[in-house]
């Protein structure tokens, strides 16, 4: 038993220890939660369109993930000759590290984070940014016109989305007095939600930080770089075999930490009304990650051109303005106002 | 159709009117059918659409090939091409087809409806692939529904329907 | 731009579809892209070379044919009777209304009445039809704008869904879901069944619900509007010169409907009311055909409530495959599918009067589909595929 408590010791005091088992913990963890996703969404789906989505594989199909998962990983793994073979098939591992990456800094819990950094939300920010990268690598290095176009269209939309995801995250950074995710929630758990108190910018910044998340992760209704009726698979369409897999696993991990991400800055993260703890988190970040599957499955997709001029015309604007108000508020409403 | 119309065909078709025969009268002018020489088939055209047949609906070309003489059929025709237009008159409440054959000899062109109606291009189109009419003045006269390098022109009488063509078949 | 908003009936500027690409602008950098056959969203194997210039079309050829079967060629070789099931094959989403296209050309050639039971019969039989195409077209353009996965597919199976109910009522009469072969020279070979009026009533009624339920979801969705609104505009000259007459046509302004301008079956004895838009845009195409199902849904329910007495053919029962001979004749008939003006030219007289000399069929789907030299240029390939959609074209058909 003391052996036991000198491990678990040393690991919460040694950084390094901290961050290898913790980061092993929770990137297993995510990752499975994601491959289970896919069966949540597809029962889901099903439900939604009047039918029952997978049965056979294992009871009600929860075995679905792993056979996907068996047959991905058994099919052939092509390379086009014309293609640019390192960066090809760099690509979607690239983008898989970037999203595991930003999981580092979110809290799920009050003890609970792989590096709990004083720019924590700059991190998080920045490796969604990076993602846009080996998408547009993955467009470019096809050799193949339809890829081309995805990958363009992605990075056109991504960084335009950047802008006003940014300018949200600012809002409870505003409130909190810092970039550290964890003190975000302490100050959430201590004072209440952001979404809620102040009035006004916290609603305002969760609903425009929510959009822009969807439109980074190219979702539905932003999900023209992937519109499988136009581009057919959009950047993945010469993928084949888990590298294709690690595509769309992706899109999931990355609504996922989006949903995290939303639920921390602005849903108070790991606090609730009572038992504050890890659940919380979990509960939260399953009911956005739920509100995220429903829309794909209900609405069409933008166009373009009207993406960009939702981003540019309505988002962007309103973002500043919600910034000054929050910071206003700040001033006036919240503890610690005036220096 | 109106009797203006019927009279203007007639006056149209009359002075085409083959050595020995009736002129055409206006009572002659039927919807369906009508016999008219290749060289006014645009004329005709454009005096239906100016009395309001305006949409285009189809062109249909058959072949008949040359045949012996034989006890049931003495006296076949020669070999021969037939295209019939059919237009229609988009009226509310009444609407009519007028439709007229054309005949031609094997090698003979007609000319083209595309000036005065779109559909005609696809449509001349496929009858050039199928049938092997060739229509003069047409943009662009190629195949539509066989592939570029086909040979033959499928919807002759003489072209037996598993002729093989490299490579598919 | 100040001033009108561009429809149907204002003059818009076409492009010409036989430009030689060399005279495009010299500097821009043209790239090629191939919608080709295998594409989710060309509506069956068809293929259109985009040539574009940046993410704008600046010409668009397109290549029918890859679904040639040479159903013509091959008529010159079958008996009337076996042409039925051959033809259901061409527009494979309404065949009712294929069969009764042929049927009709022969029975004008063979110059015989067809009993008033079995015209009512295939009146219904054609609104019902009209309904499950139109859920078709309606769903496939939703998913088309929407999304293979995501929200289009939702939509599209609501619509099948209750296309199901139509098919099941279908199979209840014919034995298909799909290809009936019901109609013959002379009337229908399938009566109806016992309790299938009273079955069919409701099924339509509970699919008049639910287009409520998918008005709220597609058509009152803002996005979808953005979508389709002003998106390739046909002018009316364009469509009366094409010799678009359906849904398409309908929707710039040509006022047409054979049901009602020219009528058969027994639609001189009812009152069909055609909608009509002069708009032009894809949003006026999904309207016109989703007004057209609620108004066939409203057809066939009042024709179910009295279906008449008498027999359902005219002649004996085909039973063996020279069972009509048509000694010669020359008909054209042309009745209104869900796509537009379907019609048969027959010339009779060939195999010794067993079968057609030459029959040819008038596939409005190739009419709608040579619109897209006109109608693509100027626009990015999410629109493409957004007005592709909105033909609703049937490659069976375009190609036979």
């Amino acid at each position: 038993m003391d052996t036991i408590a000198a491990i678990w010791d040393t690991i919460f005091t040694n950084p390094w220890l901290h961050g290898l088992f913790f980061g092993i913990v929770i990137a297993t963890v995510a990752l499975t939660l994601v491959a289970w996703s896919i069966w949540f969404e597809r029962k889901l789906a099903g439900r939604m369109q009047n039918r029952v989505g997978p049965v056979f594989v294992g009871p009600a199909g929860l075995l679905q993930p792993l056979a996907d998962a068996l047959k991905l990983m058994r099919k052939d793994f092509v390379v086009p000759r014309e293609a640019d073979k390192a960066l090809f098939i760099l690509s979607p591992v690239l983008l898989m590290f970037f999203a595991l990456a930003s999981l580092a800094v979110i809290p799920f819990g009050p003890d609970t984070v792989i590096a709990d950094l004083d720019l924590g939300v700059l991190w998080v920010l920045a490796f969604a940014g990076l993602m846009l990268f080996p998408l547009w690598m993955a467009g470019w290095t096809s050799n193949n016109k339809y890829a081309l176009f995805a990958g363009m269209r992605a990075v056109a939309q991504g960084i335009s989305y950047e802008v006003p995801m940014l300018l949200m995250a600012l809002v409870p950074v505003i409130y909190a007095g810092s970039f550290n995710l964890q003190d975000i929630v302490r100050y959430q758990a201590d004072h209440s939600w952001f979404i809620v108190w102040p009035p006004g910018p916290g609603i305002v910044a969760f609903v425009i930080f929510f959009i822009a998340s969807l439109a980074e992760g190219n979702r539905i209704p932003f999900d023209i770089p992937e519109a499988e009726s136009e581009l057919i698979a959009g950047v993945s369409v010469e993928y084949a075999g888990m590298s294709y897999g690690l595509f769309p696993f992706t899109e999931y991990l990355h609504s996922m930490i989006a949903s995290a991400m939303a639920s921390v800055l602005f849903l108070g993260g790991w606090s609730g009304p009572v038992f504050p703890g890890i659940h919380w988190m979990l509960l939260k970040t399953a009911i956005l990650f739920t509100v995220i599957l429903w829309m794909r499955w209900t609405l069409v997709r933008f166009r373009s051109d009207q993406l960009m001029r939702a981003c540019w015309r309505w988002l962007v604007p309103i973002s500043v303005v919600v910034v000054c108000a929050a910071a206003v508020l700040r001033y006036f409403l919240l503890a610690g106002g005036a220096p | 159709m109106t009797p203006e119309l019927k009279a203007a065909i007639a006056a149209l078709l009359a002075p085409s009117t083959d050595e020995g025969k009736e002129p055409l009268t206006a009572e002659d002018v039927v919807a369906f059918g009508m016999w008219v020489p290749a060289s006014l088939h645009v004329a005709l055209a454009e005096l239906l659409k100016a009395h309001g047949f305006t949409l285009y609906v189809t062109v249909v070309a058959s072949h008949w090939p040359g045949e012996k003489p034989s006890r049931r059929n003495p006296d076949p025709p020669p070999e021969h091409f037939q295209v019939a237009t059919v237009l229609r008159n988009p009226t509310r409440g009444a609407s009519t087809t007028f439709s007229w054959r054309v005949r031609l000899e094997p090698g003979q062109p007609l000319d083209t409806l595309f000036a005065l109606f779109a559909g005609a291009d696809w449509q001349e189109r496929e009858q050039y692939d199928l049938v092997g009419v060739h229509f003069a003045g047409h943009p662009d006269l190629r195949r539509l529904m066989m592939p570029d390098d086909w040979e033959g022109h499928p919807l002759r009488r003489d072209y037996a329907i598993d002729t093989p063509h490299f490579p598919w078949r | 731009m100040p001033g009108k908003v561009p429809n149907a009936l204002s003059g818009v500027e076409l492009p010409d579809p036989h430009m030689d690409i060399e005279d495009y602008d010299p500097d821009a950098d043209l790239m090629v892209l191939n919608m080709g056959p295998q594409h989710p969203s060309t509506h069956g194997v068809f293929r259109v070379k985009l040539i574009m210039d940046g993410e704008v079309i600046v010409k668009a050829v397109s290549y029918p044919g890859y679904l040639h079967r040479g159903v013509e060629k091959l008529m010159e070789k079958l008996t009337y009777a076996q042409i039925t099931p051959i033809v259901d094959k061409n527009d494979y989403v309404s065949p009712m209304i294929n069969e009764q296209a042929v049927n009709m050309a022969f029975e004008a050639a063979l110059e015989v009445e067809v009993p008033r039971r079995a015209r009512w019969i295939r009146t219904i039989l054609a609104e019902m039809q009209r309904v499950a195409s139109h859920l078709v077209a309606l769903g496939t353009f939703t998913l088309d704008v929407g999304g293979a996965i995501g929200g289009g597919a939702s939509i599209f199976m609501y619509t099948f869904r209750d296309r199901e109910l139509i098919l099941d009522l279908f199979e209840e009469l014919t034995g298909c879901r799909f290809h009936y072969n019901t109609h013959t020279v002379g009337g229908q070979r399938h009566d109806i069944p016992a309790g299938w009026a009273g079955r069919a009533i409701e099924a339509l009624k509970l699919i008049d619900q639910r287009l409520d339920e998918f008005f709220e979801l597609v058509i009152a969705n803002p996005i979808f509007q953005d979508r389709s609104d002003g998106v390739g505009i046909l002018p009316r000259h364009l469509a009366l010169g094409l010799g678009l007459g359906g849904p398409i046509g309908r929707a710039s302004g040509v006022d047409l409907d054979l049901r009602r301008d020219a009528p058969y079956h027994c639609y001189d004895e009812i009152e069909v009311k055609v909608p009509t838009r002069t708009t032009g845009d894809c949003t006026a195409r999904f309207m016109v055909r989703y007004e057209e199902t609620r108004e066939s849904l409203r057809i066939a329910l009042a024709m179910l409530e009295g279906v008449p007495e008498g027999p359902i053919c005219s002649r004996k029962a085909v039973n063996s495959a020279a069972s009509v001979k048509i000694k010669d004749g020359e008909v054209y008939v042309g009745v209104e599918s869900p796509r537009g003006e379907l019609g048969t030219y027959l010339i009779a007289g060939g195999q010794g009067g067993q079968g057609p000399y030459r029959l040819k069929i008038r596939p409005p789907s190739l009419h709608a589909i040579s619109v897209i030299p006109y109608l693509l240029p100027g626009n990015n390939i999410s629109d493409a595929i957004a007005i592709l959609g909105s033909l609703d074209p049937i490659m069976g058909e375009v190609d036979r």
